[in-house]
């Protein structure tokens, strides 16, 4: 009896004392946060995903899982807004284009980040790296205001990709001397200093039909020239129209300048006519498909891998389907470079759209998931991860990553990177660019399959961005 | 019968009140999911369509009466729309009428190898709009495509067939001709084998004629399965979305846009969320009167009939 009451008071007290060391102290129980992230399906966050998958560990100690929603990326604009709008709170974070970020901050769907980069020196030292157009173009709203939101994902830019064994093939240069008069650009760095009149001398000499000679073989079908985004869905169009308008010396309506600003006269002035006449001029080189209005970014890219185009120009995000034996014809064909300016004076004028995009947190979050999708963050832009990423195909903003020698090497792309990120520009980031996008690619769409002319594609675009932006009293 | 009086007069409580309550017990989850998933929400965006409303910005919502359809209405591209559509399904009701009329005449006869070629024939109608979609797409593309690839075995030059309005309105009807006539065709089949083979016999021995045997004793037994054929098929192609999006996306412009596609382009691209609202109940007013008008000449030719 005295031994079984001395019993009870022994494992009395081992309880006792294993409450109390849950209460009090002992090791700390790490919680499962999981983070949503909506997400373009394309191999830059296939990529992120697999990284995070494999190696990521919450400083916090909690066992922190990205779980990506991959949406194809025709349909991701609206997916994502439609979840954002109705209510649902289903992401923590989202990749987004740039554009989107006045709609959704407006919204009252993306979370502001100042304080956070404030009190958090490892952010300051981030953005201190970060390349100044990708900070204005994907963290600033309104446009170039020190108001930030988002983090670079993938920065992307505009680029050229060329069939070297073509262009470097000896009869095919011979040729082409012997018809132009100049020698046809071989290397990168040849191909760097390109301009658009030698584009459209590549688009009418590699031009061969059925049965002809190309690169020492007999075709067995029809072969183009050149290729570039001229299609009518999303931005397809307006990606590298923008480019040929603000080469010229014409403008898109500038946000930073509303409300005095115009869109009369500017969308439509006499040099942005000829700089969208230009970029007609050159589907004429294309594929027929450029005729129906359905030669998207998609398209352009399958062209290519099929071995159906000698020259394109792409974003790097496609890159890797590019130089991938099992997508692409030309895997060992394919070599890179920047993207061509208008030669002006002897001088080639340069002025590309910024591609890529960053990712947001969303305003719903506990200050617990702030935190580790903060971290996130953190870990994403840290050194050695962007290294990472860009040696399995991506790319990175950080100027400390991107000029390494090392980066140069990783992928035969990265060397047209970092140059090219200086004279990029962005599209409106303002709330209803959705529709005067939607507008413009509609009018755009008109013009390269023949229905109306370049004047009066962008006269209608104008009087509508004029209407519609005096109406929510953008322009005075 | 028994049973079931003992267990109504001895039962407890709750077993009585599901046995009294037995039938509308049974379809309550059903009507609850039509309820959630579909009544509520055309309420809903009933209301909705006479607020001016967008679904991408933060500000309230602002009673407008009948703004939205007025301003739908007077739309000149509202107009072009539905122009675009008339023409659509026009065309394409009239030759699914046509080819699932002949299939259904081919099919009415017994031969060796028809129940295979049945079975592909009726393959369209079973696929995705999706796949349909996405295959009539390749299928018309000029550079890899088979019909580019056939025309120019002949001519030398690639088609590109979406190109034009009037060759990418062509394509989208053969898309939507290809995977529905065969709804056409067994509704037709159902009519052509419930006709008494007597009657044919008969007429065979007045010597009646190929056509006066079809118009009196064939066309008969298939108006009213024609007509429900003409309904259904009028009001998806009015509807017609899918496979339009998916071949041109209303292109080239917006020559190939129809007011379906339109409704979504104001609802998720423009957002104009309210006034696709009352956009979408035009067009369903549209449907109702053309049911309506199916409804009154099946009625008419019965009481003819009788």
């Amino acid at each position: 009896m005295r031994l079984m009451t001395t019993g009870k008071a022994a494992l009395l007290a081992g309880a006792m004392a294993l409450v109390g060391s849950a209460m009090w102290g002992g090791p700390a129980k790490s919680e499962e946060i999981i983070i949503n992230m909506a997400a373009p399906d394309w191999p830059p966050t296939r990529i992120m995903q697999d990284m995070a998958n494999a190696s990521y560990k919450a400083p916090s100690g909690n066992d922190v899982k990205l779980v990506i929603d991959f949406i194809p990326w025709p349909d991701y604009y609206t997916r994502l807004a439609a979840s954002l709008t109705s209510g649902e709170e289903k992401y923590q974070m989202a990749v987004s284009d740039s554009q989107w970020l006045g709609a959704n901050i407006e919204g009252g769907y993306y979370m502001k980040i100042n304080e956070f980069i404030d009190a958090d020196p490892g952010l300051q030292a981030v953005f201190e790296d970060l390349h100044p157009n990708l900070v204005a173009s994907y963290s600033t709203y309104p446009h170039r205001t020190e108001n930030y939101y988002g983090f670079p994902q993938m920065p992307d830019v505009l680029v050229v990709y060329y069939r070297q064994d073509l262009f470097c093939h000896e009869g095919e240069m011979a040729a082409f001397k012997e018809k132009y008069g100049y020698d046809l650009p071989c290397s990168p760095e040849e191909h760097n200093e390109v301009h658009w009149g030698q584009v459209a001398d590549f688009g009418e000499f590699f031009r061969r039909g059925t049965g002809d000679s190309l690169g020492g073989e007999t075709l067995n079908d029809d072969f183009y020239g050149i290729a570039y985004q001229a299609g009518k869905g999303y931005d397809f169009s307006s990606m590298q129209i923008n480019g040929f308008i603000w080469q010229h010396g014409g403008s898109i309506w500038d946000e930073t300048m509303e409300p005095e600003g115009q869109a009369l006269g500017v969308v439509n002035s006499d040099v942005a006519v000829q700089a969208f006449e230009h970029y007609l001029s050159l589907t004429e080189h294309m594929p027929p498909v450029v005729q129906t209005g359905t030669m998207d970014i998609f398209k352009v890219d399958e062209l290519f891998r099929e071995g159906k185009v000698a020259w394109i120009i792409q974003w790097i995000g496609f890159g890797e389907s590019a130089i991938a034996p099992e997508l692409s014809k030309v895997h060992d064909k394919v070599n890179f470079a920047r993207m061509p300016g208008l030669l002006v004076d002897g001088e080639i004028v340069r002025w590309s759209n910024i591609g890529g995009q960053p990712f947001v947190l969303t305003t719903w979050n506990s200050d617990t998931v702030i935190k580790e999708a903060l971290d996130f963050c953190k870990w994403w832009l840290s050194t050695p991860v962007q290294h990472e990423f860009a040696s399995r195909g991506g790319q990175s903003g950080l100027q400390s990553v991107y000029t390494t020698p090392e980066y140069m090497e990783y992928r035969p792309w990265n060397h047209a990177f970092g140059p090219s990120l200086d004279w990029q520009r962005d599209v409106w980031h303002i709330p209803e660019f959705f529709e005067l996008l939607v507008q413009q690619q509609e009018e755009f769409d008109k013009a390269i399959t023949g229905q109306i002319s370049a004047k009066e594609a962008l006269d209608n675009i104008a009087v509508f961005q004029d209407e519609l932006l005096r109406d929510v009293g953008r322009i005075e | 019968m028994a049973v079931t009086t003992y267990h109504a007069e001895h039962g407890t409580l709750l077993e009585r009140f599901f046995e009294r309550n037995r039938g509308p017990l049974l379809v309550s989850p059903a009507l609850a999911v039509l309820f959630i998933m579909n009544i509520f929400p055309l309420l809903w965006s009933f209301g909705l369509s006479f607020y001016r409303y967008r679904a991408n910005r933060v500000k309230e919502p602002e009673f407008v009466w009948f703004k939205n359809y007025q301003k739908v209405l007077t739309d000149p591209v509202v107009w072009e729309r539905f122009q675009t559509t008339a023409i659509v399904v026009t065309v394409d009701v009239l030759l699914q009428l046509v080819v699932g009329f002949l299939l259904a005449l081919l099919f009415e006869k017994t031969f060796p190898g028809r129940r295979v070629l049945l079975m592909l024939v009726l393959t369209p109608m079973m696929l995705s709009f999706v796949a349909v979609g996405a295959f009539f797409r390749y299928y018309y593309e000029p550079t890899f495509g088979l019909l580019s690839q056939a025309v120019k075995a002949v001519t030398g030059e690639p088609f590109i067939l979406l190109g034009s309005e009037v060759g990418a309105l062509a394509g989208i009807i053969f898309a939507d001709v290809w995977m529905w006539s065969p709804f056409v065709m067994l509704l037709v089949l159902a009519g052509l084998v419930s006709v008494p083979k007597h009657l044919y016999e008969a007429a065979e021995i007045d010597r009646a004629s190929w056509w006066r045997r079809f118009w009196t004793i064939t066309f008969p037994y298939i108006r009213g399965l024609l007509l429900l054929a003409i309904l259904f098929r009028t009001i998806e192609a009015f509807k017609l979305f899918d496979i339009v999006f998916l071949i041109t996306e209303g292109g080239p412009g917006t020559s190939t846009e129809t007011i379906a596609v339109y409704v979504y382009r104001v609802a998720f691209q423009y957002f104009k969320t309210s006034q696709s609202a009352a956009l979408g109940y035009i067009l369903l007013f549209v449907v109702i009167v053309l049911t309506n008008l199916y409804l009154f000449f099946v009625r008419r030719r019965d009481v003819e009939e009788q």
